[in-house]
């Protein structure tokens, strides 16, 4: 298989005879085009079989492109099938040549032959070309009432392609009404297919700009057309069953016999020889069925045989895709597959992505019942030829242990791991152990024994490294030598090359020293010292951190740096609910196999009717990781922009205006809305104190009061200088507060918060968003001066908490206005 | 090699070098099947060395591209090699001899990315396949004989799409063809972590005028899951387990299905290996467990040598035992003799350094058993109606192992 060859004009080594071979063809075909001779034919199709293979290969044969056209007044369909696939070809880069083809085109559509008929249709309309599209109109138009289905198919697809490339030619010819007559009435399956195909895309775009286009999705999705389409169901071809059936998971029928007699009629599907209709009938199933418990339930086991085939039986690419939707079922039903877990066995032969799902599936339906079966199974994988998936292997079964079955064993197991001497696997099993420890402090003693054991030269892994330290430092009052194992790693500080393994060395000798100080001081001397040397800034300011603590106390050190600690109860990583409910929603779609909602990764202009706010997933982004704050942030700012562009323009219209995409809308009474405002301007600073007690803020226990700040009451700030400011300022304070439960509850629009900050003389000067998540702007003015502060405030209703983050042009006071800021917020509500 | 088909958007073929770079770079470790590209969302699917890649910028059901693509794959292959001989697999030389069938098919298939016609059947009335026939009326009649069919099948309008209601058949027979797979692993301590079947029943049917059959089993509760052809009516299946039918012309998979957990397999595999001081003693034996009756045939076992390994010298008492360039060791086997019990042995050299061998490789076995199907699964009757004469019915059975894995 030979690389492709990217782009038609690049350099391929077969260019400079193609150049030539091109020219060569050219004359022959003129030679030939006006020959009626009789064996004219067979010469001719030899030519357009090589400007076809040289087509395909990339060399640029449009230079022939009026000497083909001039070939092509034949009557045989071979040479006429090459030639609409040239002219499909070329026809776009050649627009002024390609009206020459219309007028054979046009002639053969009116051919005896059906086949003929389609296939010019089919070329005609593949031309996309703008200024041919008049030619277009009136072969579709007969290519709709055509007597042969087989046109009909090509014209109904046809109209689509005419839509891409002139919507108001299409609605202007009425092609819209005439494919939903066909739909509804012609005798052929696959017509109606197309039909439909057409029909919802051509609506479901036009459905953003015109209600009567929304009208008729809806249609679409109503009961007699779905009824319709359900009875005729068994005559439609898979790929058109899969189709309707997609169709069929968004209606909602009114009540419980109708989903019945729906999945009655619907059941042989999951028999289909076909896997996508068989994936699409499981949807239907499940969303039919989201309302009813136990038939729900029963749904879960009768999907369960055909999934297991799925997996089983078909390509590796195939599997992988149905893996993946099991896992998600899995997530939801933990219990689903916990007896078939042999299905998800690796085999040799799978290739690694494959077994990396597998392995996540069998660590999902671990239970009482079967861990001892996939424990063992695992283990038998960490002796793998495949280094990864013997990283992985053990992973699994760390993940299982967390999840509290059968806890003695495997600990057991890991520590034989450990006893296996190959380095990868100790590197994996002592991060296993350490996340271990921390879950269950009362194993300490078995593993600590094995871990004792381990030498720390034989570990490369920086992560591995890290856990070997903790477990160092956390439990050196049980293993002898902990002291001279820190103090050879100390020793060794240079050669230590991840900032990671670092840091944790020095909370380890510290931890130590306050165990056994007299082993330990030297170390610990030493290592303060290399660590206030280092040049990785957060190693140094961890040891300056640590070696002013110890000079201050060292009683309150040992509080600081060794408290005594909880196990963990329930590990920080785990995906959030209402992205899973999202996902499953999405079900038999690249979501799943994405593990992220459709937002998330889809464009937003291939949304299509899943329409979400962009905030939404910048939140759920920014949520996610370091690694994402910095562009999620830069997609703030872009939002933030188009945000207040938005509302300036608004601004300049006046009055409050929706437009569909946009959610945002500003309050057209920012200025004029003074007379709401409470005349008070003490009382905030008030409330923010009381609040301050009341809460006992979690990470700063010792803040110093804060200055009494006051704020104007009637700041006056336009959009326009606002986004400036914000532009410029940098971000000075961003917090996360926590909302009452009587705020979330009137929080039902934007509008009832907005008046609440006006009453603590915090303007709002744009907003938006849907339920649960709103978006704020907010400004307010220092009494007596010029400083703005500027808010931006995300509020999350479902899970009660609301994001700030304030800029300030007097960054000092920022502190004091964020406190002010929250405990108006966290009043909101209780007023 | 590159095949390409634009539908609705234009798409640039540069993502086919976007893939191909990604591709070269990830082929030795992940290979997803559903790739992100910075503009596309790419669905490759690779068969003898082809690849087979769909493009989208849609949210759209993973399935959909996936077995169309593996149905473009079948017909293709079906198509191209039927007529360069039997056992012919389609590869690089044939796909550029014949662009032009590739795209005519390609054609009916899609339209504008909505698939159209993918029913064999079907297809080859539309676009003539390039077969031996036509190949030697060209030659002896200097006629053109158009790769095109003269006139559109029929079928699109018959009840019954699968078939065309004129087949051109001058026999008339059906063939009813078991087969299974049997995928089975067994652990280091000797004992069966999992084992089951696979199955298809293959029928190749050239039968007149519009018959209508029913096959029936003798032990059809033993079926776990069962996927049919669109042919297949489901009520009698439902009722009473027969499977009640039009069969489509020619070659076709009637039923794919799936058994539940075997107890026994048919041959074993016990490979051993000791290793100490920077060597390893390996030894295999391969023996028949639960004999199923008939000659198990073709027997291979194959292993994936560790990399750590410099050399290794492996004799057998039977069969020929081969090295190849991947480091893959194959032991050809064949039958098993009466008399003895074929067994592998030798010496592997590790690393300089490797004191132990601490991988253990899989012994991977392949067999073929004719005339038997391993699951159990017998065929009780096949009833033909709606013929004027009696046809002739074949029956046949074969096991073959699918992944059939012993760890060490």
């Amino acid at each position: 298989m030979a690389p492709p060859v990217s782009t038609p004009k690049s350099a391929s080594p077969s260019q400079p005879s193609g150049k030539s071979e091109v020219t060569d063809l050219k004359l022959q075909l003129r030679h030939l085009a006006g020959s009626r001779a009789p064996g004219a034919d067979d010469a001719k199709r030899d030519l357009f079989k090589r400007v076809i293979s040289c087509m395909t290969v990339g060399i640029d044969v449009s230079p022939a492109f009026s000497e083909m056209v001039m070939c092509s007044a034949t009557s045989d369909v071979v040479l006429k099938k090459m030639c609409y696939l040239y002219v499909g070809n070329y026809a776009r880069c050649n627009p002024d040549l390609a009206l020459l083809t219309i007028n054979f085109l046009q002639k053969d559509c009116h051919d005896q032959d059906p086949t003929i008929r389609g296939l010019a249709l089919r070329s005609l309309c593949s031309l996309r070309v703008q200024n041919l599209v008049e030619y277009l109109v009136a072969p579709l138009a007969a290519g709709l009432k055509d007597h042969s289905s087989y046109v009909r198919t090509v014209a109904a697809i046809g109209v689509l392609k005419l839509y891409h490339i002139s919507a108001t030619m299409c609605h202007d010819s009425d092609f819209p009404a005439a494919l939903k007559a066909l739909m509804l009435s012609d005798p052929d399956a696959q017509v109606v297919a197309n039909c439909l195909y057409s029909l919802l895309e051509i609506w479901t775009q036009d459905a953003a700009n015109s209600d009567e286009a929304a009208r008729e999705i809806e249609a679409l999705y109503g009961k007699s057309i779905i009824y319709y389409l359900l009875n005729r169901i068994k005559d439609f071809s898979e790929w058109a069953q899969c189709l309707v059936l997609d169709l069929v998971s968004k209606y909602i029928p009114s009540d419980n016999n109708e989903i019945f007699d729906m999945m009655n009629l619907l059941e042989d599907r999951l028999q289909h020889a076909n896997g996508a209709v068989v994936l699409a009938t499981i949807k239907v199933f499940l969303h039919l069925t989201m309302s009813m418990t136990d038939v729900h339930q029963q749904v879960y086991e009768r999907i369960k045989a055909p999934l297991l085939t799925l997996v089983g039986a078909g390509s590796p690419e195939q599997s992988y895709a149905v893996l993946c939707h099991l896992h998600l079922l899995v997530m939801r039903a933990p219990m689903l597959f916990s007896s078939d877990y042999k299905h998800f066995y690796c085999q040799f032969s799978d290739p690694s992505y494959v077994k990396k799902l597998k392995l996540e599936m069998l660590t999902a339906i671990a239970n009482e019942s079967n861990t001892y079966e996939i424990v063992t199974e695992l283990c038998e994988y960490a002796g793998n030829v495949d280094v990864p998936i013997a990283q992985e292997s053990i992973r699994a079964v760390g993940k299982i242990a967390l999840q509290q079955y059968d806890v003695n064993a495997i600990v057991d197991r890991l520590l034989q791991f450990l006893e296996m001497e190959k380095d990868y696997v100790t590197a994996e099993t002592l991060v296993l152990v350490k996340d271990l420890l921390r879950k269950y402090p009362q194993w300490s003693h078995d593993c600590i024994a094995v871990v004792g054991n381990i030498s720390s030269n034989s570990i490369q892994e920086p992560k591995a490294k890290a856990a070997l330290i903790w477990m160092l430092g956390e439990y050196s009052q049980d293993m002898m030598d902990a002291p001279y194992v820190l103090e050879s790693l100390v020793e060794n500080w240079e050669e230590e090359h991840s900032p990671e393994v670092r840091l944790h060395l020095l909370t380890a000798v510290m931890k130590c020293f306050f165990k056994r100080a007299p082993e330990t001081q030297k170390a610990l001397g030493a290592a303060l010292a290399a660590g206030l040397a280092d040049n990785n800034q957060d190693v140094h300011d961890r040891a300056l951190f640590y070696y002013r603590l110890l000079q201050y106390d060292v009683a309150v050190a040992e509080r600081v740096v060794n408290p005594p600690k909880q196990a963990v109860s329930v590990f920080a990583d785990t995906q959030s609910s209402e992205i899973k409910d999202r996902i499953f929603d999405e079900f038999n779609s690249l979501s799943v196999v994405y593990q992220k909602p459709s937002y998330l990764f889809t464009d937003k202009e291939h949304r299509g009717p899943f329409e979400f706010s962009e905030d939404l997933s910048n939140l759920a982004i920014g949520g996610d990781s370091g690694d994402d704050v910095i562009h999620s942030a830069q997609r703030y700012e872009e939002n933030d922009k188009d945000l207040l562009l938005s509302t300036s323009d608004k601004e300049e219209n006046g009055g409050p205006t929706h437009n569909g995409s946009s959610t945002y809308s500003a309050p057209s009474d920012v200025n004029s809305s003074t007379s709401l405002v409470s005349s008070s301007t003490t009382q905030p600073a008030a409330f923010a104190i009381d609040d301050l007690l009341g809460l006992g803020v979690l990470d700063t226990p010792v803040l110093p009061p804060p200055p009494a700040l006051s704020l104007n009451a009637k700041p006056v700030l336009d959009p326009g200088t606002f986004q400036k400011k914000w532009g410029q300022l940098t971000v000075s304070s961003s917090q996360e507060s926590t909302l009452s439960i009587q705020g979330v509850a009137s929080l039902t629009a934007p509008q009832s918060l907005i008046k609440h900050m006006q009453n603590n003389s915090i303007q709002c000067i744009a907003s938006g968003g849907q339920p649960p998540n709103y978006k704020f702007f907010f400004f307010a003015q220092k009494e007596g001066s010029s400083s703005f502060f500027l808010v931006e405030c995300i509020v999350n209703t479902a899970s009660a908490k609301a994001q700030i983050k304030i800029k300030a042009d007097d960054a000092s006071a920022s502190d004091a206005f964020a406190s002010l800021f929250q405990s108006a917020l966290s009043n909101f509500g209780s007023s | 090699m590159v095949e390409k088909q634009t539908t609705g958007h234009h798409v640039d073929r540069s993502i086919c070098a976007w893939f191909w770079h990604q591709y070269n770079h990830h082929r030795n470790n992940d290979q997803m099947s559903v790739v992100t590209s910075p503009t596309h969302y790419l669905f490759p699917l690779i068969r003898h060395g082809i690849i087979f890649l769909a493009c989208t910028q849609l949210e759209l059901p993973p399935l959909l591209p996936i077995e169309f693509l593996s149905r473009f794959a079948d017909i293709l292959s079906d198509y191209l090699c039927a007529g360069s001989g039997a056992g012919a697999t389609l590869n690089e030389d044939i796909v550029k001899d014949n662009f032009v069938i590739v795209y005519e098919v390609l054609d009916e298939m899609m339209d504008n990315g909505f698939p159209l016609t993918t029913e064999p059947n079907l297809l080859k009335d539309i676009v003539l396949p390039p077969n031996l026939v036509t190949k030697v009326l060209h030659a002896v009649t200097g006629n053109s004989s158009p790769s095109v069919g003269p006139t559109l099948p029929h079928a699109a309008a018959s009840t019954v799409p699968w078939r065309s209601t004129h087949p051109k058949t001058t026999t008339n027979e059906v063939y009813v063809n078991l087969v299974e797979q049997l995928d089975a692993s067994v652990n280091r301590d000797g004992n069966l972590r999992r084992c089951q079947v696979y199955g298809e029943i293959q029928v190749n049917s050239s039968l007149p005028g519009f018959p209508d059959l029913t096959l029936s089993f003798t032990n059809p509760s033993l079926l776990n899951d069962v996927r049919f052809h669109p042919c297949v009516r489901f009520r009698p299946w439902e009722s009473s387990q027969v499977l009640s039918f039009v069969p489509p012309d020619g070659h076709f998979k009637l039923m794919t299905y799936r058994v539940k957990e075997l107890k026994k397999i048919p041959i074993y595999v016990k490979p051993q290996l000791t290793s100490d001081s920077g060597n390893c003693r390996i030894s295999a034996l391969v023996g028949v467990r639960n004999d199923p009756g008939k000659t198990i045939d073709s027997i291979i076992v194959e292993f994936q040598l560790p990399p750590c390994i410099t050399s290794a010298d492996l004799t057998s008492n039977h069969g020929t035992v081969d090295i190849l360039a991947d480091k893959t060791c194959r032991w050809s086997i064949g039958q098993i003799p009466k008399d003895k019990l074929p067994s592998l042995s030798g010496n592997l050299v590790l690393e300089p350094g490797l004191d132990r061998l601490h991988v253990a490789p899989t012994f991977q076995v392949r067999f073929k058993i004719m005339g038997i199907a391993m699951s159990g699964l017998q065929i009780d009757k096949l009833d033909v109606k709606n013929m004027p004469a009696n046809p002739y019915k074949g029956f046949r059975a074969q096991t073959q192992a699918g992944d059939y894995e012993f760890r060490s």
